[in-house]
């Protein structure tokens, strides 16, 4: 039985370094990254603040690391709103028996109403000051989807909880934790599970200057578009539907940095642009920002700006 | 002299809800739910491009987010006066199917069965299946560990009256690891038409950005087959096993017994005929539905908006110190009335209704299987069973749907947006009756406001002081220990409450 775990840990592993993009050497140190996580040494909590769970939704889509395994054999997942069966009390007392032991990984999701602390509270403690708490006794704090790693759609343009993002309340607040952005709307649970393995086993895994892991977010979606010689070659669709490059529908992909071209979503079954639909630009700072940036060009009023 | 026990936060349901119940001799005697989290979309909608409604309102929900696109779409297809060819109608109703058999599916075994079926029965696993035998172990492991939390995140729990059958037992945990799979497989469903899930970037107003192929008809049949097979050999004899295990609960959470749906999935080319029909079923009558007849009051509200508006006027100005107030949910009434949404409400509807033989069918056949009336399913258990009886109904329609798809026609209908004009959109999501009313001056949105389903089952009091639906369901329900309330966790969590929906 032993055996034959062992055995499976490591044809997981070698699919997890694959997602991971990492070569065959990481797989024996991710083996071990899996024993040590296996043994509760480092839990995971994944706290919900101005969320609307598309980010959990999308981890619980992991393929070929499924829920079961990931949370069975991967991730010790301590907490999770949605997901475990503590409820009440006993959930509150659950945390807390955590934050109090500390060296644990935070994930992160959803914005945080510093204007209006109010507008989010678990188990009767506003947000803000529990993700406090928990983030100065993480080992690591990741920003999982948009609202968290830049704001998104709470902390856009009509924002009226004073929302802002994980990075910005972590600033003020002066918590120096290290932090990782994983933009996306949702994030893909790629991002996610590779991310969390890279943080157990080798620590923090090659950002760029806006905390974003190297390995997902390096390219512009646009420079691995399946629709790329269209552009080339200046065939652009005019509206939904169309073939041809989608920029004149207001396609994001030019301004925006994620592998969802190449990676593509739902076990690599479709993304944004093979549908014929614009890249919005989710995983990008400037998603639905402005009320002047509209995420579609669909009439002459409607300018799309930068 | 009673007591007050609060379950905050209740979890395993989408969101942030902390219920308070006043319990007197071990009964609950009033309950009042609070919904946690703001965000404020019917602000931020304000002022936008009209199109991008549709991805801003999916992003409400993670969990629902094909229902807030397809409402927010057919608000606009109102006012820009463009609706999609039958291939693009088809395939929204097969995305919008796959999410309500993802959710469905999810909701009975990750959310809800943990408070029925013993978890701790793994241990005493005996059989050869590898994913269970692993499971054991892990448990095993974690359990000699020196774990904060062992065996997280299937414990700790509430102590209680779980299932004792271990066969049983073992059995649903099985199926739980299967569910993981199903509803994974059923996300994929929707992603292959709707470009990803969640939130989809294929829906558009006059159809959809995406098309369909020999290649992407099939492969969407071959995994609806896969779902399809789980729903009849897992889902509903599971569900039935659960409702032989718990008889009593179906006479716990009756609810305030009016029932609401928009009606959902159109069946014909000029966006009507829906398979599931709607309807207000007001003390056992059966009413045409007139989304003008709802209203939104706001005395327990943390809004200082004007309390009874309509929607198509509403309005949403925070008051997060509002005295009295005790959530951010409003209260909606139809005709003043409290009403219940949902599966459950569906199939009432539908069955008072009569047009949709599938829907009287499949009403009468669950009635047969677990041996009860029609006033037996207002309940806890009456709701798990309309749950799982509409999911199988759902699959075997997209089956349908898919059949009636010719590769390679047309999916969308080309419009403009209107300079000016006011729309609603209703639909359905999996927990119910979901409604957006738009209105859009100088080609932008001058108004924005959503009737979600679980604004109508989470309502707080409304301006006469009647409670919502789920509170009033809770209300008669037995806590043994008051420590563990584990029954009015059950009771809330049959509505399947998404609180970032109710809220958004």
């Amino acid at each position: 039985m032993k055996e034959l775990t062992r055995r499976s840990f490591l044809q997981l592993n070698a699919r997890l370094a694959a997602i991971m993009g990492l070569g065959a050497n990481a797989i024996p140190a991710l083996a071990e990254a899996v024993a040590k996580i296996a043994s509760g040494t480092a839990p995971l909590l994944w706290l919900q603040g101005q969320s609307c769970s598309g980010c959990s939704v999308s981890l619980l889509n992991s393929d070929p690391l499924t829920p079961a395994r990931l949370i069975t054999q991967y991730i010790s997942l301590a907490f999770h709103q949605t997901l475990s069966t503590a409820t009440g009390e006993v959930a509150v007392t659950a945390v807390n028996t955590l934050i109090d032991k500390g060296g644990y990984l935070l994930a992160v999701e959803g914005a945080i109403p510093v204007g209006m602390p109010s507008a989010c509270e678990f188990g009767g403690e506003p947000f803000a000051r529990q993700v406090a708490r928990a983030a100065r006794k993480a080992k690591a704090v990741v920003a999982v989807g948009n609202c968290a790693a830049y704001g998104g759609i709470p902390a856009a343009a009509g924002n009226v909880t004073g929302a802002v993002s994980l990075t910005e309340f972590l600033q003020r607040e002066g918590i120096t934790t290290p932090l990782i952005l994983l933009p996306g709307c949702p994030a893909h649970p790629d991002w996610i599970v590779g991310t969390l393995a890279h943080v157990l086993k080798f620590g923090l895994p090659d950002l760029d200057e806006e905390r974003r892991p190297k390995a997902f977010f390096s390219r512009l979606v646009h420079d691995q578009c399946p629709r790329f010689a269209d552009y080339e070659r200046e065939r652009f669709a005019v509206t939904f539907g169309e073939g041809g490059c989608l920029f004149k529908l207001g396609c994001a992909g030019p301004l925006t940095k994620a592998d969802c071209s190449v990676r593509q979503w739902n076990s690599g079954t479709n993304f944004c642009i093979k549908a014929g639909a614009p890249c919005i630009g989710c995983a990008s700072r400037q998603f639905v920002e402005r009320l002047d940036n509209p995420i579609y060009v669909k009439n002459p009023t409607a300018v799309k700006l930068s | 002299m009673g007591k007050t026990i609060v379950i905050n936060p209740v979890t395993r349901i989408e969101g942030h809800l902390a219920v308070k119940t006043e319990v007197v001799d071990g009964k609950v005697a009033a309950a009042f739910v609070t919904g946690e989290m703001f965000r404020g979309f019917e602000n931020i909608l304000r002022g936008r491009n009209p199109l991008d409604a549709q991805q801003i309102t999916q992003r409400i929900c993670g969990v629902c987010p094909i229902e807030h696109g397809i409402a927010s779409i057919q608000a606009q297809e109102m006012i820009y006066g463009v609706r999609p060819p039958d291939n693009g109608r088809l395939l929204r109703n097969i995305i919008q199917g796959a999410n309500f058999i993802a959710s469905h599916i999810t909701h009975f075994y990750l959310l809800s069965a943990l408070d029925f079926v013993d978890i701790a029965a793994i241990s005493s696993y005996t059989g050869k299946d590898s994913e269970m035998v692993a499971l054991r172990e892990w448990v095993k492991s974690q359990v000699e560990s020196r774990a904060v939390l062992p065996a997280a995140p299937f414990l700790p729990r509430y102590a209680g009256d779980y299932l004792q059958d271990n066969d049983l037992n073992c059995a649903a945990i099985r199926h739980y690891l299967d569910a993981l799979d199903m509803r994974r497989l059923a996300q994929q469903m929707g992603a292959l038409f709707s470009g990803k899930m969640p939130h989809a970037p294929a829906l558009v107003p006059g159809g959809l950005t995406e098309h369909a192929t020999a290649h992407n008809i099939t492969a969407g049949q071959a995994l609806l087959e896969k779902l399809r097979v789980f729903i009849d050999q897992a889902y509903l004899p599971d569900v039935l096993a659960v409702t032989k295990g718990f008889p009593s609960y179906f006479a716990a959470g009756k609810g305030c017994g009016n029932f609401l749906a928009y009606g959902v999935f159109p069946e014909s080319a000029d966006g009507q005929s829906p398979f599931l029909p709607g309807g207000a079923l007001i003390g056992g009558n059966l009413k045409a539905m007139d989304p003008n007849r709802v209203t939104e009051d706001t005395a327990s509200s943390r809004f200082s908006s004007p309390s009874g508006l309509k929607p198509a006027n509403g309005e949403t100005v925070a008051a997060p110190d509002k005295p009295n107030a005790y959530t951010w949910l409003k209260a909606p009434r139809y005709e003043g009335q409290v009403m219940e949404v949902g599966p459950l409400a569906r199939l009432l509807v539908g069955y008072a209704d009569g047009r949709n033989p599938l829907v009287k069918s499949t009403v009468d056949g669950l009635l047969a299987a677990i041996g009860k009336t029609p006033a037996d399913l207002p309940s806890v258990m009456g709701r798990h069973a309309a749950r799982a009886v509409e999911c199988k109904l759902i699959a075997d329609r997209c089956a349908v749907w898919f059949d009636q798809l010719v590769p390679d026609r047309p999916t969308f209908a080309d419009f403009q947006i209107s300079e000016s004009g006011s729309g609603v959109g209703l639909t359905e999501a999996a927990r119910g009756a979901l409604g957006h009313w738009l209105e859009i001056s100088g080609r932008k949105v001058s108004n924005y406001q959503c009737v979600v389903p679980t604004t109508w089952n989470c309502s707080p009091r409304d301006d006469r002081g009647t409670p919502g639906a789920v509170e009033q369901a809770l209300v008669g329900t037995t806590v043994a220990d008051a420590n563990n309330p584990i029954e009015v966790a059950r009771v809330i969590r049959s509505f399947d409450p998404c609180l970032a929906c109710a809220v958004h």
